[in-house]
């Protein structure tokens, strides 16, 4: 039995070999002198629920449409199991479910005429999952789309983009217009997924909290640019908020630490909260050499978020 | 198994269901030779991915407090009774003092950061010790 802790990179749980489902290489965008994506590299296996997170701005739509040919790379590749964006053909578009950020769907016809068309694309719709979400999310198929809530045809978008069992699923903002519990429904849904077919599955969000309890892995886009991608248990285990405060003998604390695991510092003569990154073996050292004491918590997704995306606010 | 997550704590999730399992286990909730629950079931029973049951699983097997036979459920490591048995609460006390010493390191920051002499802390626990439902 292997004691190994983490995943094996070379399969996962299932033994699928780690196709890598979702994946861009060197991916770059340009509109006009705009660069919205720059050098995008990262590869999602099977199994594996991956959060895009990212400002206004930093790339995240750009990134799921290059994925699906709905936007042409400028320079490198974007990939769906192993097939560019703009190569994709019926096969591999019948393994792929997509929540696009504002779904649109024919407002005259009802959610029970929708559901019914799009499954006729599909021999592998499973009409008991369908049943089962439309349950979870008290969805009502009788009424007409357009007459349907914003929250409604969210709901409908993704019964829609699941049901024929997809193994790659892309989810652009799928909660923003969803109320909390629908919002759970909608994670708990992802995670059946996972269970049951082992999807690559990629969501993008501002929901911070939702994010951090619902994937395993963090890609964090800044200015187009990749600036986290990371499984979010690693990322916890190096990032902490230490409080430090001066020990009884000391009068003051200095008015700035330079050590290089800092990222960001809040510092009065009586305390200071920084928040650091990979400095669990330096703690004893700081104390000393600055004759402190250090207290340490953990640190939320929310707040390694703002230190990413302000370059360091050092 | 009662496992329940904080999953905004910025404690991983693999850790709380480490740090818990450990627990019951110290605390003879979860006896030798318990089987544990699958890490599908786990998964779907706390909403999470069976891959971060596995990493949490994988972790207590290395530690020895889980053990997989062959061709059966991983169960917690012990047998009822013989030598097995008697390792088994070696074990759950090494399990126990260790559970209880992450649990009192908070305290002890707390208790330099405040400057509170290690003498005074130490009267403290043993008064908390002897009424911990208390409030002082």
């Amino acid at each position: 039995m292997s004691t190994k802790i983490g995943t094996d990179p070379s399969t996962n749980s299932r033994g699928h070999a780690t196709e890598q489902t979702i994946a861009a290489e060197h991916l770059a965008k340009t509109y006009g002198d705009r660069a919205a994506l720059d050098g995008v590299t990262f590869a999602v296996p099977r199994g594996r629920i991956v959060g895009l997170v990212g400002r206004n701005g930093s790339g995240k739509t750009t990134l799921l449409r290059a994925l699906q040919g709905l936007a042409a790379p400028t320079a490198g590749r974007a990939t769906l199991f192993g097939v560019d964006g703009l190569a994709l053909g019926e096969a591999e578009l019948a393994r792929l479910g997509v929540v696009h950020q504002e779904s649109r769907f024919i407002p005259w016809m009802t959610g029970r005429a929708h559901l019914d068309f799009t499954r006729s694309f599909y021999p592998r719709w499973d009409a008991a999952r369908e049943q089962r979400l439309v349950d979870a999310f008290e969805l009502d198929l009788t009424q007409r789309t357009g007459t349907m809530s914003p929250g409604a045809v969210q709901k409908l978008a993704i019964v829609t983009a699941v049901c024929h069992r997809p193994e790659a699923i892309l989810l652009d903002e799928p909660a923003a217009s969803l109320d909390p519990p629908s919002r759970e429904a909608l994670y708990s849904t992802l995670f059946e997924l996972l269970r049951e077919d082992e999807p690559a599955i990629m969501i993008s969000s501002h929901q911070l909290d939702d994010i951090e309890r619902s994937v395993d892995w963090i890609l964090c886009l800044e200015k187009g640019r990749v600036v986290r991608d990371e499984a979010l248990d690693s990322l916890q285990e190096r990032y902490a908020r230490w409080r430090v405060l001066p020990t009884s003998d000391a009068p003051a604390l200095p008015t700035e630490f330079r050590e290089g695991w800092i990222r960001s510092a809040v510092i009065e003569p009586r305390g200071a909260l920084l928040v650091v990154e990979g400095a669990d073996d330096a703690r004893e050292a700081f104390e000393a050499r600055h004759s402190v004491t250090v207290d340490a918590q953990p640190l939320r997704l929310s707040e390694m978020f703002k230190v990413w995306t302000n370059g360091g606010a050092r | 198994m009662l496992i329940t997550l904080e999953r905004n704590s910025g404690v991983p999730v693999f850790r709380q269901i480490c740090e818990q399992i450990r627990f019951q286990v110290a605390a003879g909730v979860l006896r030798a030779g318990t089987e544990i629950p699958s890490t599908r079931d786990l998964g779907e029973r706390l909403g999470i991915n069976p891959m971060t049951v596995s990493k949490a699983y994988a972790l207590l097997e290395q530690e020895g407090v889980l053990e997989r036979r062959p061709g059966l459920a991983l169960m917690v490591r012990g047998a009822a009774n013989g030598r097995a048995a008697s390792a088994h609460r070696e074990k759950q006390d090494e399990l126990a003092q260790r559970e209880l010493e992450r649990l009192l390191r908070p305290a002890a920051i707390a208790a330099r950061q405040l400057g509170v002499p290690a003498k005074d802390a130490i009267e403290l626990f043993k008064r908390v010790l002897r009424a911990p439902g208390d409030e002082a």
